[in-house]
């Protein structure tokens, strides 16, 4: 049977790109990696959209990025059942092309943070998450500048209570998100934003645990099941 | 080669650059004695400058767009500009309405081949948010939750672009208060709604782009570009077409016109030149020098470029450099580069941009990382991780409290904007430092051996082509005049002279130039930092063919209204030259196109030996490239050991009171390890991104930075930085060779084999006698323990003027070791992380405290001399601790420096949050603090303590067994097993990572 096929997209001033090709690979899947510029998703599985400044974030993260040509077909195929994980500057690209609801303003301390974050899987169902326990905690780096989760308080009690919050930040929030949070979905539960890094914690040599490959073996289970 | 040559980039631009240069240059050219005056002309001038400037207001670039219309007002007149001697308008605004209709028509002209392709339509200027001018105004997007947040106008793909051909106007936003630049504007072909930064370069086989950046159209650029650089054949130079000067362009100095006014008095003097060099240059050319021509040599004769004053010592790192293989690429190229195996190379740079990050902390720190990375990326390299070592004042001063944060945001934000990972350096305070901070920068990039890539410009017919960032007014001057400039009052108001960087397009330059050389279609490359065009032209030139003509008018620019020598001077960042074969500029210009780069051709290499630069059709430049790039002037400086060391070295520590009870002891050890020196450096290394590129192996607060290279082999490199600047005041010789011995330690410690050496040499003024023997010892003592080690000098930096009024900082030499992994898989940490395994002491403890951390945390104390260096124990030591790590024999490794095993054994516990049970051997204070050289604590894999003490044996490194891993404090007794004092782990953290947080925050 053919491995799973997971594109990686992208943008001029996307940084995490080979990391998350390679967590992908190390899943046991075969990244595709598509550029901004096309309208052509190749026919991939699932999507990653990685880390990094997208046009330099200068105006607002991701806010430019979600003009990209690519991003027509990737938001309609999302609405249509697409698995799509969007890491950090993915995450704030999918807030700000409405797949997911809320934003991401800059930290609270207003520093760039880096650091190895203990975390909480409260969303075991979703189709990146389900190689983990509901509870679960896990070790992964967090490295962002604009990582700060908000949301009007009735958004923030619709996700609580549809169980769309997949992960809360543990021992100290990092960036002042709402409710601690560090990773929501969509109602479908096949579009996840996280703030956090999994594809740095792939390998024991270069992160701080391979608590993060969860992410991608959840996808390509579901692929090779589906 | 045998000396650091300056390289294109020398960022260290140490040193900003006052304007007032220029302000020379542009009365020398406004001199009424030497231009036909035509008063009618001139009134005729002024009326338009009135009528056209609100006052205030500098005068509009290029008018609307549309057909090419003949220069703007002022081009009747076919004279030369005439200048009354009362004409009070200053100079800049003489320069007048930019001549882009003019340079358009030119290019025009000249493009004979297809139209420009993508990559040479216009430009839009856009600029990084950073800083200056209002925002354009954004509409507002009523979904976003929080309101305000401005979407972006530009581009979903649905607006016409601009034609190429109609020069429209990069817009500006309607509303748009403007900068001062913008009089004109709005009346381009966009919907007025339209706001934003228009993109540029559509990219091949594509709808309309959307967007080239969210970078709002602020900074001085406005203008429509001209459609320059066509990727078509480049007009034969032979044929530029005879195309008189605007009149409003005054005074252009022209090689005719310097030939016909030999007596013309020339601002060399206040360009940082001395009467011997400004004779020295008229004799090369055999006729006074144009202002361009005065340009380009004063700055690559600056201190800053031609290291004028410290070749002479530099040259003993090539004379004495060890017999090495693995050197592929030694001192003179942007950076050295060496063979670390399976057919990889590494190359690794170090530089300075000391007085940017006081003048401007953020915007120094970061341009000083991206110059830096543009020289490794300009070796053919992917830059795989950076580095810093800062220097400040005392951390409780208040001035650091705005230049610590700045250079940290400024580091972190253009580092981690570019994906490279930030994997070590040092943070040191100093009162030294005080209004001189060090922001030294470290890259390190890796490559196949067959994609080195060289500065040089061979092949005659060969186009030059600059690419990346429009050129603006950004650091005029900066690499000379600033550069003999030391700080005092008027620093202040050199502050408009710093750089701005913009990391997105540096993100987008590197990926762009590893395209291009995947595709091998660069016969050489520059990158330009520190004299621009100036220092890239003559480079290139001088080490390929000889010869090469440039265009300057078709350099594109950010600010219409430059005149020529800022361009050739100007230090816009984010820019590189290539020199490409003819038939693959296509290629090159469509893979510009596809990362929305703007490049254009402005040149070509000549077989005539000459560099020769037009300006509107006339030569303003022609000189033998080599005398700028490599014939600049030598000084051997006088050199005399500064009046007070004698007095300094026989002030030893030993008159200090010394802690004896266990109680004074302990409370020693918290006080050094929370001291700013020694603290933990979390709160300035979290700002930086460790992890990207996934190829992190170790970071901060490791002995070294490990990157790994090769994933299948585990092939990586480990990198220290460090420096002493106090061991170096009391002795330079020593001081350089203790850092040296430092960063070779610390790679060991490691695992991995040291295997090649950069410097930053930061001292005071070369014209202090006292600093030049500070200088020459520090060099002498450098090459010759490199030599010793068998560890070559692969380039490096050098910075003067780091001083205070007559104060010159401590000498601080900033030495970098690079040393290879076989397996990163096989590297040790610093961390005690396994319970009971046996600690042990490798090398000798003498006593040592001069220059020492306690004498100067405790005392404030600086005397005596600095620790004995043992270079033969070094190297024993790291021998050891390669072969233990190879066989795995230990399970931590930390070395022994700053503060001595008590702050190695502090560390090592808080890394790993495991306590430790030490008997000390010795005195126990000397034991705890001493900072003798060639120490390192290991934890020793149980089982294999045997074969650790033979193989320390065969070496001849002395071991000794300190205690036992284990517990949850740091608990220390002396040889009669007595427990001299105890410190829970938790109250040592406490101490350890307060202090930094509470005096930033």
């Amino acid at each position: 049977m053919d491995a799973a096929r997971v594109g990686v997209i992208t943008f001029p001033g996307s940084l995490d790109d080979r990391d998350a090709a390679r967590a992908v690979r190390l899943a046991g899947a075969e990244p595709v990696m598509l550029w901004h510029a096309d309208h052509d998703l190749q026919g991939v599985d699932a999507v990653v959209l990685p880390g990094g400044f997208s046009y330099g974030d200068y105006l607002r993260a991701g806010a430019i990025a979600r003009f990209a040509p690519l991003m027509t077909e990737l938001v309609s195929a999302a609405k249509a059942g697409l698995p799509v994980l969007g890491i950090c500057n993915g995450f704030q690209v999918l807030c700000e092309s409405h797949l997911l609801p809320g934003a991401l303003l800059p930290n609270a301390g207003l520093h760039f943070v880096c650091r190895d974050q203990r975390l909480s899987i409260e969303n075991a169902d979703t189709a990146w998450t389900t190689e983990y326990r509901a509870g679960q905690e896990i070790v992964v780096p967090i490295k962002n500048r604009d990582g700060r989760y908000v949301a009007d308080r009735e958004t923030l009690r619709e996700l609580a209570d549809s169980g769309r919050i997949v992960a809360r930040y543990l021992d100290l929030n990092p960036n002042g998100s709402q409710d601690d949070i560090a990773g929501i979905c969509n109602e479908a539960g096949n579009v996840v934003g996280l703030m956090p890094h999994p594809e740095h914690a792939v390998e024991s040599l270069t992160g701080p645990s391979t608590d993060g490959l969860g992410f991608f073996t959840s996808i390509v289970k579901r692929l090779v099941n589906a | 080669m045998s000396e650091q040559r300056p390289e294109s980039s020398g960022r260290d631009t140490s040193d900003e650059p006052s304007m007032e240069w220029l302000g020379a240059l542009k009365s020398d050219a406004d001199d009424p004695e030497l231009q036909p005056v035509d008063p009618a002309v001139t009134q005729a001038f002024e009326a338009i400058l009135e009528e056209e400037q609100p006052p205030g207001i500098p005068p509009a670039p290029a008018p609307a767009p549309g057909p090419v219309q003949g220069p703007p007002p002022a081009a009747e007149p076919e004279v030369l500009p005439p200048v009354p001697e009362a004409l009070s308008t200053p100079p800049e605004a003489l320069s007048g309405p930019p001549p882009q209709e003019f340079t358009r028509a030119l290019a025009e002209e000249r493009t004979t081949g297809p139209q420009p392709v993508r990559g040479t339509g216009p430009q839009p200027t856009y600029e990084p948010g950073f800083g200056s001018g209002p925002q354009p105004a954004y509409g507002t997007d009523p979904q976003a939750p929080f309101g305000t947040g401005p979407q972006p106008a530009v581009g979903t793909g649905q607006r016409p672009l601009p034609g190429l051909d109609t020069g429209a106007l990069p817009v500006v936003p309607s509303g748009d208060p403007g900068t001062g630049q913008f009089t004109r504007a709005g009346s381009g072909p966009f919907p007025s709604g339209d706001s934003g930064p228009q993109p540029a370069l559509p990219a091949p086989n594509q709808p309309p782009l959307y967007g080239t950046g969210p970078l709002p159209a602020i900074g001085s650029g406005t203008g429509p570009q001209p459609a320059i650089g066509g990727t078509g054949p480049q007009p034969a130079v032979e044929s530029a077409p005879e195309l008189e000067a605007p009149a409003f362009e005054l005074g252009t100095d022209t090689v005719a016109i310097a030939a016909a006014t030999p007596d013309r008095p020339q601002p060399y003097v206040e360009l940082g030149m001395n009467d011997e060099e400004y004779r020295r240059v008229r004799s090369i050319l055999g006729r006074r020098p144009t202002s361009a021509e005065l340009a380009i040599y004063s700055v690559m004769w600056s201190e800053h470029c031609s290291y004028k004053s410290s070749k002479v010592h530099l040259r003993q790192f090539g004379d004495k450099a060890p017999q090495t293989d693995a050197l592929l690429v030694g001192m003179g190229e942007n950076a050295g580069v060496v063979d670390v195996g399976h057919g990889w190379a590494v190359t690794f740079k170090v530089e300075s941009h000391n007085h940017p990050s006081y003048v401007e902390p953020h915007q120094g720190a970061a341009t000083g990382v991206g110059g830096i990375v543009r020289d490794i990326m300009s070796m053919g390299a992917r830059p795989v991780a950076v580095m810093d070592s800062l220097r400040f004042g005392p951390a409780d001063a208040p001035d650091t409290h705005r230049v610590l944060p700045g250079v940290v945001a400024g580091i972190g934000g253009y580092g981690n904007s570019l994906g490279i990972p930030n994997i070590g350096g040092e943070t040191v305070f100093d009162a030294c430092y005080a209004q001189n901070p060090l922001v030294n920068a470290l890259c390190v990039g890796v490559l196949k051996h067959e994609d080195i890539k060289r500065a040089v410009a061979p092949g005659p017919g060969n186009r030059v082509i600059l690419f990346g960032a429009l050129t603006g007014p950004d650091g005029i001057g900066g690499a000379s005049v600033l550069a003999s400039a030391t700080f005092d009052e008027e620093s202040q108001q050199k502050r408009p002279s710093v750089q701005v960087g913009d990391p997105f397009m540096e993100k987008l330059l590197i990926e762009c130039c590893l395209e291009l050389f995947r595709e091998d279609l660069v016969v050489g490359i520059q990158d330009l930092g520190a004299a621009g065009v100036s220092c890239a032209t003559t480079e290139l030139a001088a080490a390929g063919t000889g010869g090469m003509h440039v265009e300057l008018d078709l350099v594109p620019l950010r600010d219409a209204t430059l005149r020529p020598e800022e361009i050739l001077m100007s230090e816009s960042q984010e820019r590189m030259m290539a020199v490409v074969a003819p038939d693959k500029v296509d290629r090159f210009m469509e893979i510009c196109g596809r990362w929305e780069i703007p490049a254009t051709v402005i040149g070509a290499v000549t077989d005539t030996g000459r560099l020769v630069m037009t300006w509107r059709g006339d030569t303003i430049v022609d000189i033998p490239p080599g005398t700028a790039a490599d014939e600049g002037p030598v000084y051997e400086r006088p050199l005399a050991p500064p009046h007070d060391l004698g007095t300094l070295q026989s002030d030893t520590p030993g008159r200090l009171t010394r802690p004896s009870t266990g109680e004074e002891l302990r409370r020693t050890v918290l006080w050094l390890a929370s001291s700013p020196n020694l603290a933990s450096k979390t709160w300035v290394t979290s700002q930086y991104d460790r992890y990207v590129l996934g190829n992190t192996v170790m970071a901060m607060p490791e002995n070294s930075g490990v990157v790994r290279i090769d994933d299948e082999s585990g092939l990586g490199v480990a990198i220290s930085l460090d420096g002493n600047g106090r061991y170096t005041r009391l002795d330079p010789y020593a001081g350089a060779q203790l850092a040296l011995s430092e960063a070779y330690r610390n790679v060991a410690a490691t695992g991995a084999r040291p295997l090649a050496v950069t410097n930053c040499l930061n001292f005071g003024s070369p014209e202090d006698p006292g600093v030049m023997w500070q200088f020459a010892r520090a060099v002498e003592g450098l090459a010759d323990a490199c030599q010793y080690l068998g560890v070559p000098v692969t380039g490096g930096n050098v910075s003067f003027y780091n001083q205070t009024g007559t104060t010159p900082i401590n000498p601080t030499p900033v030495i970098g070791v690079l040393g290879v992994h076989d397996d990163v898989r096989r590297r040790v940490n610093m961390a005690l992380t396994s319970d009971g395994a046996t600690i042990a002491l490798l090398g000798e403890t003498r006593e040592e405290f001069g220059g020492s951390e306690w004498a100067h945390v405790v005392y404030g104390h600086l005397g005596g001399l600095p620790p004995l260096v043992d270079l033969a124990a070094e190297r024993a030591l790291a021998s050891v601790l390669v072969t233990a790590a190879r066989d795995g024999l230990i399970t931590a490794a930390h070395d022994l420096s700053d503060g001595g095993l008590s702050q190695t054994l502090v560390e090592a516990c808080l890394r790993g949050g495991l306590g430790a049970r030490i008997t000390l051997p010795g005195d126990p204070f000397v034991t705890l603090f001493s900072e003798s050289v060639a120490r390192a604590m290991v934890a020793v894999r149980p089982g294999a303590e045997a074969r650790l003490a033979a193989l320390c044996e065969q070496a001849g490194v002395p071991v000794t067994q300190l205690g036992i891993t284990g517990g949850d404090s740091l608990q220390v007794s002396g040889t009669d097993q007595r427990e001299i004092f105890n410190i829970p782990l938790a109250e040592l953290r406490e101490a350890h990572e307060r202090m930094l947080p509470s005096y930033a925050d």
